[in-house]
């Protein structure tokens, strides 16, 4: 297995990322010149779509990298401290092509901006969430600021209270479905904490492939020290892995026995309906099982072999929060509804939404591969 | 003067689907075409007994004017508001679209319209009430199903109906406190 052994040439690289990005542009266009509802698949039952789940990816990213970046500059953990700037920086871009998904979800954000101020409503989770990310934001550029100067003590400060953002701010992402007692799938002081817990994961993986390719430019071997590195990450992926394994069984597990109405319906559809295919293949084949296998295994425990599982789990964990945010909407809330197939509501996306992500995606990456270019990210240690 | 609780009363033995409320609702609302905008509709119920002896109702359905509702508390920015006399609205203006209200509704109440640029819903048709007259599905309902009034008085037609018969709401389970009310 060659695949990805090098990174690919940069043209190459910023060629593709282009394209998605122009890709992303026509989606745009197209929401802007034809209205919501003419290009989004969308419904009135299934308000929120690929749109809202990639703007969760993206923000589980971004609370990763955050949370694993600090287990060097916050929590000690010298192994850590070369990835800061890195993952700070890759934090910020994701956060913001984040916002940039969720935007054109909203037919407002401009609104958004003006009554979240003038007419704040405490008692939603989408202002906490809304106003905690923004802080987040603000932390994030702090903390790289500090950084980038070398001001260590700034930086930790920043990242100790980047990280208490961090945490506060996604375990609320969770609370934004969790605390919909009208979706019982969702409902419940479960996401909250998944979402911790599947950020770690999400970080992890992307750390592993930053510190891959950031050193496989020219094909020269990789210093002892990210090798060693390499190592350590994976068996602590494979941990926060393990971990995750426990949390999907347990939200399986409830869903199914008893048949709780409507969250025993959503169960079903993961497993064995509509969005069966990408729970088996991407969530637990991609997202979790090669993923462990590679990295509970020696032989495969180098460092191509973790960032292999980094790139999987990355792919599966899309798919994640795909399927957590279009399941919790399949259960109809009322009966008679016409249009139903095996008793369920239907959503796919259009080609608009999907351009859009992969607008959203290939941004993030773009803007990083310049950054990558541009700053000084190598540490001072 | 003592703020009103307006509510609904339905007779759904009397609802014949004829769907002129969804009609006249439309029309009144100015709710734009579309299989997926309107503000209320009628629920047919599961189909009940054997061949030759079988039964079906029929739920006339809109926005429950909750008492406890949760579109109002996760609206972000106050849009979803309740008004004195119990009413639940949008105000077109600080609708931010972000559907939070559509994915927490249990009822299905809410659509985006694309015309007005916010999520609309059933207002009691404000614009009526206040002016004296009964909502326009009210009005319009050839077998009177519908029964529009004032709670807190007690000698208003919904509450000397409440307290004559029996009554019912949906999904009493989820905390909402309806005031859509069925009495069967
Ligand atoms: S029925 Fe739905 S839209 Fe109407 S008040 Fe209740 S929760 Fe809100
Ligand atoms: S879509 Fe509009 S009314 Fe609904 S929660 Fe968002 S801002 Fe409030
Ligand atoms: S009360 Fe008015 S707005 Fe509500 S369903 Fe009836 S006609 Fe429509």
């Amino acid at each position: 297995m060659t695949l990805l052994k090098h990174r690919p040439s940069f043209k190459l690289w910023v060629g593709v990322l282009a394209i998605g990005v122009v890709i992303g542009i026509a989606g745009a266009l197209n929401v802007l010149l034809n209205g919501h509802s003419a290009v989004y698949n969308v419904t009135r039952e299934i308000p929120w779509g690929i749109l809202i789940a990639t703007y969760v990816f993206l923000v589980v990213s971004s609370t990763g990298l955050c949370l694993v970046s600090s287990l060097g500059h916050v929590f000690g953990i010298e192994k850590f401290d070369f990835i800061g700037k890195r993952a700070i920086i890759l934090a910020i871009l994701t956060l913001l092509c984040g916002f940039g998904a969720i935007g054109m979800e909203l037919t407002h954000p401009i609104r958004m901006g003006l009554y979240t101020i003038l007419s704040p409503n405490f008692s939603s989770p989408i202002w906490w969430m809304g106003t905690l990310y923004g802080l987040y934001l603000v932390l994030l550029c702090a903390e790289l600021f500090f950084l980038m100067k070398g001001m260590h003590k700034g930086a930790f400060a920043m990242g100790m209270i980047g990280f208490i953002a961090a945490i506060t701010a996604h375990s609320n992402l969770g609370a934004v479905f969790g605390l919909l007692e009208a979706r019982p799938y969702w409902h419940g002081s479960f996401l909250p904490i998944y979402f911790i817990v599947s950020a770690l994961v999400s970080g992890g993986a992307i750390v592993s492939m930053i510190v891959y390719f950031n050193h496989k430019t020219t094909g020269e071997p990789m210093p002892q020290k990210y090798e060693d590195f390499m190592g350590t990450l994976g068996k602590l992926q494979a941990l926060f892995l393990l971990i995750l394994v426990f949390f999907v069984v347990w939200k399986i597990i409830p869903g199914l026995y008893g048949h709780p109405p409507e969250k025993y319906e959503a169960t079903v559809a993961v497993l064995s309906g509509p969005l069966a295919f990408n729970f088996w293949f991407f969530e637990v084949m991609l997202g979790l099982a090669i993923p462990v296998i590679l990295l509970l295994n020696k032989k495969t425990r180098t460092p191509y072999g973790v960032m292999m599982a980094g790139l999987s789990s990355t792919v599966g964990i899309f798919f994640m929060r795909y399927d957590l945010v279009i399941a919790g909407q399949l259960v109809s809330m009322r009966e008679g509804t016409a249009d139903l197939v095996g008793g369920l509501l239907q959503y796919s996306p259009s080609v608009t939404e999907i351009a859009i992500v992969i607008g959203a995606i290939s941004t993030c990456l773009l803007l990083y591969t310049i950054a990558e270019r541009l700053l000084p990210l190598e540490s001072d240690h | 003067m003592k703020n009103k609780r307006f509510a609904m009363v339905l007779d759904t033995r009397r609802c014949i689907d004829c769907k002129a409320c969804t009609v006249a609702c439309k029309a009144e609302n100015d709710v734009p075409l579309g299989p997926e905008n309107y503000r209320n509709w009628v629920g047919e119920e599961k189909l009940r007994g054997k061949y030759p002896n079988l039964g079906q109702s029929n739920t006339p359905c809109q926005c429950q004017h909750c008492g406890n509702p949760p579109c109002a508390h996760v609206c972000p920015t106050k849009a979803t508001e309740v008004n004195s006399d119990g009413i639940v609205h949008v105000v077109a203006d600080k609708c931010i679209g972000c559907k939070y209200c559509m994915t927490a509704c249990p009822y299905n109440a809410r659509y985006y319209n694309e015309e007005t640029e916010a999520v609309d819903k059933c207002t009691f048709c404000t614009q009526r009430i206040y002016a004296g007259r009964l909502p326009a599905c009210v009005e319009t309902c050839p077998t009177k199903v519908r029964v529009f009034g004032d709670l807190n008085d007690p000698n208003s037609e919904v509450s000397k109906l409440l307290t004559k018969y029996p009554s019912r709401v949906l999904k009493e389970s989820q905390g909402t406190k309806p005031y859509l009310i069925y009495i069967i």
